[in-house]
């Protein structure tokens, strides 16, 4: 448990977007798997809550839906990057680079 | 953007709630394969990777949950689940259901009815476009008699406003009146107005069929198509059947042929509320009638006029103008007669809101109606009160169904909604059945009013804004009596319920049901006070003596403008008509005057007694003009000197009421004195008749039944100005006969032969203009007569249901004490004490509430003092008997018990 910190729902949403940005329509475990891979396993995430948050991304249009094979040959649900999830990762990176250029003021003031 | 999107997609799968649910479940189960698949490669044992992966995977149910929140409407789904269980709670019980419908029904049908009168007659707005704008001027007299209504205008006064006005523009005139009506073989007499010619355009409706009026119909014969006329949608369809050929009929009204051009659109009643015109023609017409110096003078105010504040002008402003325009208007157009009346140099310019039209009935009913509201308002807060208490009990039956939702998750909020639906799916039925109720009494209610014409115009089905108001209301009461068992319910602590025994037994409710009672006593007394005392006043009103005859009398109303007799011949006219109808069979008295007593007009004048030197002042009296048989035919004893007679030679003569007598000569006798008839003009000194004073009649009432008898001087008719009588050419001719048909038959058949170009105006019945000059004090006191008498039966119910709830909650406890050797007697009483209690709390308290309100309608009251301690004392008898009638059944109950039945029940 130390050393992983928990994982805020807005930031869940924008690691998906940028998880399906670079690898294109994933299904689900595919999503969440590459999530842990990228933070080395820091976050304390429940695989699970990547649905409500996937939910969340189709109601916004920020991700869409298909259907398609998996690789066990069954089916599964397949989510792909939309035109307004584009923008989105663009609109969300750069509100997070603010906010951390801000924080490293802060942060590297000389005591 | 992104949330509109939201709600879309939550909508839309609202809809698909099986095929999702299957997919989700699909698309878990892979996911959970894929991670098992993966962990079997890593080298796992079966169980072991599955067991690894729905460890990484957190809790599935859990997951679908959150899943099926974000996903659906979780709002709805729990709404639906509400209704469901409140309706198999209400076919489970549904007596408990039946009473609260009944009751609210009751309850929000009184406010529903007497919402849709107060609608109709205060807030309506007029159908018109940007209703607004509209604005009614007129001279305000309130400066010098403070009952004083506005005074209408004339056409120059209109004519100088639209030239030299700045805030205001399309002024139009709108005149109401009765036309004699012809059309084919149909011969009646129609209500209609005549308007000015830009009167519908500066209304801006559009014509059902044809045109509508306009200018150019107003020039001097009539426009194009001659004299033109609209008629009203409503005629269009009951007479001529909504045929699109009554555009271009020809009918004759009041002697002259005219031509329909138009029908007014449906709903549009003219600018006047509650009159109901069914033929609409140009202000031309007037001059075609009367001759044209009758449309154009300035000696007579007879125009209601209204305009459109010009944009950006508020009402205010436009008001601050026109009394700097006043004098000047008035000093170019009204006769120095009238100009320098007192009345009128005093008088200001009024520009008063005119959205939802003018109507003098409202002013008379204004605060009748918030007194009604009031009371009904009190009627649907006794219903509440009983319900809340009803709802109470049922709640402290079912804690422990609360205390199990509550450990099963149900949050305090989630608790009060369900209850709040359970309250609704009763309140909004009780609404619906009071709309009905309101529906079905409206015409009986409007009948009260005591005004045809608003019994024909105003319209009681109950419109939109109406129902918006009544579902209000119906949430309003669910919340109401909601609330109190929705806090209780939530309240109770999980463990102590689950562990409890005995379900029913609560303590906490107990208090909360014990206030309902005694404010359910409280307003039901105030609600009687009112209705006794509103009660007493009429009664007083109507048999008080009014100093008149008013069985079998008739004054019919004569309109001699337009026949050739003028001058002396018209003055010999009506005296011979009155002699002749006294002739006929049947006809006891007959004779004429000028005013009709209890019908609103006044006629007062300056006089002075010559004789004596301390009242050189003149004194103003009220006057009438009457010829002979007058006090014989209205039953008012003279009591010295003797009657006027139908000749010349009692040209100068005159009868004084006791009042008057008193008035202008205290200390003598008032016979045989002379009496001098003050006329002011300005600029010459005053002019003066003196009449000598021949007889003293009885004190009579004038004009309202409140009144004390007034100074009274009675002139004779005799030739006037302008060709008329003194009295003009609209006197009424009274008739005393043996039954009013006898009288009504005698008249008619007299001016058909006398006058028979003259227009044939119903007579009125005097009793009954009597009773309708107290239509406002008869509504009222009918009308919360009833909401009292509701209030003490809701009142009662509440009191019978609160007892007979606690004598079920305690029975094990009074079977103990008749196993312990109570007698019947002292279980009566401990039932009878509670009600006691709380019955007497409730009267004084309501006692005080009472007196407050009885103070506060001081001013419908007609010789009752708001503290009269009879009506208080009775009332609250009353209330004590309905409340110990009502106890008596559980108390009966509580008695019957048997205690080995008490205590093996549980």
């Amino acid at each position: 448990m130390d050393g992983k910190s928990d994982v805020l729902q807005g930031t869940l949403d924008l690691m998906v977007l940028k998880t399906l940005e670079s690898m294109g329509p994933l299904h689900g475990y595919g999503i969440a798997r590459r999530i842990e891979q990228v933070s080395n396993d820091t976050l304390n995430l429940n695989q699970g809550t990547i649905y409500p948050a996937l939910l969340r991304l189709q109601q916004r249009g920020w991700v869409t839906t298909e259907w398609g094979i998996s690789e066990n040959n069954r089916r599964a649900k397949y989510y792909s990057l939309s035109r307004l999830g584009k923008k989105q990762i663009e609109k969300e990176t750069e509100s997070w680079q603010r906010i951390a250029a801000t924080m490293a003021r802060f942060l590297a003031t000389p005591r | 953007m992104d949330w509109l999107r939201t709600c879309w997609s939550r909508c839309v799968a609202f809809f698909g709630v099986r095929r999702l649910d299957e997919e989700l479940d699909e698309e878990l189960l892979e996911h959970l394969d894929l991670a098992t698949d993966e962990n079997l490669r890593r080298g796992m044992s079966p169980q072991d990777a599955r067991r690894a992966a729905l460890l990484k995977f957190g809790g599935v149910a859990q997951i679908k949950e959150d899943y099926r929140l974000q996903r659906g409407l979780p709002l709805v789904d729990e709404l639906v689940q509400d209704v469901r269980f409140a309706t198999r709670q209400i076919v489970r019980a549904p007596g408990f259901a039946i009473i609260a419908i009944l009751t609210l029904g009751l309850g929000i049908g009184a406010n529903t009815a007497v919402f849709t009168l107060t609608h109709a007659l205060l807030l309506q707005t007029l159908p018109v476009r940007d209703p607004g704008e509209l604005v009614r001027l007129a001279i305000d007299l309130s400066a010098v008699d403070k009952n004083g209504h506005d005074a209408p205008l004339n056409l120059p006064i209109i004519e100088a406003i639209e030239k030299q006005s700045h805030s205001v523009h399309d002024v139009f005139a709108w005149c109401v009146y009765d036309f004699p009506f012809r059309d084919g073989g149909l011969n009646s007499g129609i209500h209609g107005a005549i308007v000015s010619g830009n009167a519908f355009d500066s209304l801006g409706i559009q014509p059902a069929a044809g045109r509508l009026l306009t200018p150019a119909d107003d020039q001097k014969g009539g426009g194009s198509d001659g004299l033109a006329a609209v008629v009203s949608y409503r005629i269009w369809v009951s007479r001529y059947h909504g045929d699109a050929s009554v555009v271009g009929r020809h009918v004759i009204v009041t002697d002259h042929p005219v031509t329909i051009v138009g029908v007014a659109p449906e709903g549009f009643e003219g600018v006047i509320a509650a009159e109901h015109p069914d033929i609409y023609l140009p202000l031309e017409f007037q001059g075609i009638l009367y001759g044209e110096p009758s449309k154009h003078t300035g000696a007579r105010l007879w125009l209601d006029t209204f305009a459109r504040l010009n944009p950006g002008v508020s009402r205010r402003q436009a008001a601050a103008e026109m009394s700097a325009l006043f004098p000047k208007i008035l000093d170019a157009t009204l006769p120095p007669a009238i100009r320098h009346m007192p009345q009128i140099e005093k008088a200001r310019f009024a520009v008063r809101p005119a959205r939802t039209g003018w109507s003098k009935l409202r002013s008379t009913y204004t605060e009748p109606l918030l007194l009604l509201q009031l009371m009904v308002g009190a009627v649907l807060l006794i219903c509440c009160a009983n319900l809340s208490g009803l709802f109470l009990a049922r709640a402290s039956a079912r804690r422990q169904e609360f205390a199990i939702r509550g450990a099963l998750g149900a949050g305090r909020l989630r608790l009060i909604r369900q209850l709040f639906v359970e309250c609704l799916m009763l309140a909004l039925p009780g609404a619906l059945l009071g709309v009905g109720l309101a529906w079905v009494s409206g015409p009986w209610i409007l009948h009260m009013l005591g005004n045809v014409e608003a019994e024909e115009a105003i319209s009681m089905r109950p419109n939109l804004t109406v129902l918006c108001v009544t579902i209000a209301c119906a949430v309003l009461c669910a919340l109401l009596f909601g609330m109190a068992p929705a806090w209780t319910a939530s309240n109770t602590s999980v463990e102590t319920a689950l562990r409890s025994s005995n379900p029913r037994a609560s303590v906490g409710s107990a208090g909360l049901r014990n206030f309902f009672v005694p404010f359910q006593v409280a307003l039901s007394l105030t609600l009687v006070v009112v209705a006794a005392l509103l009660g007493t006043t009429v009664t007083r009103l109507l048999t008080k003596q009014s100093g008149y005859r008013t069985e079998n009398v008739i004054f019919a109303l004569t309109d001699f403008l337009r026949i050739p007799q003028k001058d002396k011949a018209l003055v010999s006219l009506y005296r011979r008509m009155a002699e002749q109808i006294e002739q006929r069979p049947g006809v006891e008295q007959a004779s004429v005057s000028a005013i009709s007593p209890f019908l609103g007009w006044r006629w007062s004048d300056e006089f002075a007694a010559v004789d004596n030197p301390k009242h050189a002042v003149p004194v103003e009296a009220m006057e009438n003009i009457i010829t002979a048989h007058y006090f014989s035919a209205l039953g008012v004893p003279i009591l010295a000197g003797r009657d006027l007679e139908n000749s010349d030679s009692d040209r100068n003569s005159c009868i004084l009421s006791q009042a008057a007598a008193r008035l202008y000569f205290p200390h003598t006798s008032a016979l045989g004195k002379t009496l001098r008839n003050v006329i002011h003009r300005p600029g010459t000194h005053d002019t003066f008749h003196d009449y000598q004073i021949v007889g003293i009649a009885a004190d009579t009432k004038y004009d309202s039944l409140r009144e004390t008898p007034p100074p009274i001087v009675y002139l004779p008719l005799t030739a006037g100005e302008n060709e008329q009588t003194n009295g003009g050419s609209n006197l009424f001719i009274v008739i005393h006969a043996r039954s009013v048909a006898i009288a009504n038959s005698a008249y008619l058949k007299t001016l058909h032969e006398m006058a028979p170009s003259s227009p044939e105006i119903p007579p009125v019945v005097f009793s009954e203009s009597i009773r309708d000059s107290v239509a406002r004090e008869r509504l009222l006191s009918v009308l919360s007569g009833f909401f009292a008498l509701l209030g003490l039966l809701l009142s009662g119910i509440g009191i019978y249901a609160l007892l007979a709830w606690n004598v079920t909650r305690r029975t094990t406890e009074i079977g103990v004490r008749m196993a312990l050797g109570a007698t019947r007697l002292k279980v009566f009483a401990l039932v009878m004490r509670q009600v006691a209690g709380l019955l007497a709390i409730g009267v004084l308290a309501g006692g005080f509430a009472a007196f407050f309100a009885a103070h506060s309608i001081r001013s419908f009251l007609f010789e009752v003092q708001p503290g009269n301690p009879w009506v208080f004392v009775l009332s609250g008898l009353a209330l004590v008997l309905v409340g110990l009638v009502a106890a008596t059944l559980p108390a009966g109950r509580a008695v019957s018990i048997d205690p080995m039945q008490a205590l093996r029940t549980e």
